[in-house]
């Protein structure tokens, strides 16, 4: 980037003494100098401009005698430029003698501004002393457009990866609440019962087809469900939603778990009867606490879901059989069947999705972790609800990715008396002074 | 994971279809796909033959219920034969043993029809 032209004051200099074709072509300096493709100007130390060339001056607009002798360099800048060149420029210069490629804009006479690319170096007299500079100043309009352009390309890149960032964030959080519309944030307070729930989703939108809930029917009694919707993403859960509320304002209707599991296979039946039939598999029941023992009667029904287990006291557990009730939604006339049981305090009632048994355990991922093992390991993790959750939340976090399907667990206990202080319901013994 | 294949034949309750692969969410629109070229008459039987079906997931469940709902609409019946243990214990818990005919061999269903 510099202008390899004779030096300004040089100009009229020596003529070569053998003529080549190059010079033949170039036979003035003078023209050379006052016509190339670069504007020149040398000034003294002190910014005075001494000489310029017929390139330059037609690029300002100005005449040669309102310049030479008459303005500084800097008075050819705007004030940016100004600024510019005292603190970087001009000190650059003088600590280096040279400096080049400075991006600056010169004044017309016309008031527009030339971008132009600026490099300079002193001259040094015999004694070292600093004599002038010389300047070359090259037209840098169409750089300047390109660069322009760039930075415009630049803007506008950044500007749709802001908003693809902002639509990003939208869409999360309208999934957040989509989601919320699938799964209670919390679970309400059950008098004289312990709830807890645990949700994983295999699917990257986070919006599963897995679905529990607890609500309360009347001032007594509690409905709760749990299910599963054949299928994953968005597809899914507008079906998990649709069944969430119907079970809702079914039990409302008629809380017994037959009837409300009758409702909801007429809406999905009639909702998605044709070549893309839709189901669910789930476990409704009603909780009825006894006031008087401190028991609960649990009265459900099942349709076509896995069986609950019955965790008891003593460290035992059960599954609650509902055989032959049918998959909901899939079939116009369906058969459900109920189950009841009572639970005494330290009792707990487990429901699960399919996800957890179907995790693939083992070194290799290949076998499933199967119902048997599911009883077996509540059996032992018995004690309160929280306690059961608590246990398979970290057995299945544990299996990484061998959960490849949605898995929902919703339990339901009655604390023992003894449970509520930490000393007792604390997996590890604490020390209480 | 084996791709899914299906062939059509005639048998001597009607058409018996033989799926051989695995019935998941990936393969499950063939067969859905292919229900509706199933012609069916009143009293016939669609017998799908499962011998050759080692997986079966809830989208395969969904595509045996569509089977049975193209059969219903015909006005015959639908038999399941061979169905692999695996599966069967799926239909189990959903209830679907009650709903499809199961049989352990193509002969007993094509007689049975």
């Amino acid at each position: 980037m510099s202008c390899t032209g004779p030096g300004p004051e040089e100009a009229g200099g020596g003529t070569a003494p053998a003529p080549t074709f190059a010079d033949l072509l170039e036979d003035s300096p003078e023209d050379l100098y006052d016509n190339a493709p670069c504007g020149y100007l040398s000034t003294l130390m002190d910014g005075t401009i001494v000489k310029l060339n017929d390139t330059l001056l037609g690029w300002l607009g100005l005449e040669r005698k309102a310049i030479v002798g008459q303005l500084r360099f800097t008075d050819l800048l705007p004030v940016g430029g100004r600024l510019y060149h005292e603190t970087h420029f001009a000190p650059l210069l003088r600590m280096q003698g040279e400096i080049s490629g400075v991006a600056l804009e010169l004044k017309r006479a016309d008031g527009a501004r030339l971008p132009v690319l600026v490099s300079g170096v002193v001259k040094y007299g015999s004694t070292g002393t600093p004599l002038l500079t010389r300047i070359t100043v090259f037209d840098a309009t169409d750089r300047r457009a390109y660069e322009t352009e760039l930075l415009r390309s630049r803007k506008a890149a950044e500007e749709s990866a802001r908003q693809a960032r902002a639509d990003r964030a939208r869409l999360q959080q309208a999934l957040a609440v989509l989601q919320q519309s699938l799964l209670p944030s919390t679970l309400p307070e059950i008098p004289g019962m312990e709830a807890a729930g645990y949700y994983h989703t295999a699917s990257p939108d986070r919006l599963g087809g897995d679905f529990y809930d607890v609500f309360p029917l009347d001032d007594r009694r509690f409905a709760f469900f749990l299910g599963d919707v054949c299928g994953k993403g968005p597809e899914a859960a507008a079906v998990t939603s649709l069944t969430r509320y119907t079970l809702r304002a079914a039990a409302l209707h008629d809380p017994d778990p037959v009837a409300a599991l009758t409702t909801l296979n007429q809406v999905l039946h009639e909702r998605y009867s044709g070549v893309d039939p839709r189901f669910c598999t789930a476990i409704f029941g009603v909780l009825e606490p006894s006031p008087d023992t401190g028991h609960v009667t649990v009265l459900l029904a099942s349709g076509g879901h896995p069986p609950a287990l019955v965790l008891r006291a003593a460290g035992t557990a059960d599954f609650l059989h509902t055989p032959g009730g049918l998959l909901v939604g899939a079939l116009p006339d369906p058969r459900f069947s109920a189950a009841t049981t009572t639970l005494a305090p330290g009792d707990t009632l487990l429901l699960y999705t399919d996800g957890v048994i179907e995790a693939r355990t083992g070194p290799d991922r290949s076998s499933l972790f199967g119902d048997e093992a599911l009883r077996a390991f509540t059996a032992e993790h018995a004690g309160s609800a929280r306690t059961v959750i608590a246990a398979l939340s970290g057995l299945l976090s544990g299996l990484g990715d061998g959960l490849d399907d949605d898995t929902a667990l919703l339990a339901l206990g009655v604390p023992t008396p003894a449970s509520t202080s930490a000393s007792t319901s604390a997996p590890t013994p604490k020390n209480t002074p | 994971m084996s791709p899914l294949k299906i062939t059509a034949e005639d048998g001597a309750t009607g058409p018996v279809l033989r799926i051989a692969g695995d019935l998941d969410h990936d393969t499950a629109p063939e067969l859905r796909g292919l229900l509706p070229t199933i012609v069916l008459r009143p009293g016939q039987s669609l017998v799908l033959d499962l011998a050759a079906m080692p997986f079966c997931d809830s989208s395969g469940v969904s595509a045996l219920i569509a089977a049975h709902n193209h059969a219903l609409a015909a006005g015959a019946g639908i038999a399941l034969v061979a169905v692999p243990a695996n599966t069967l214990r799926i239909l189990r818990i959903v209830g679907l043993d009650q709903v499809f005919a199961i049989h352990p061999d193509l002969a007993t269903a094509t007689r049975a029809g």
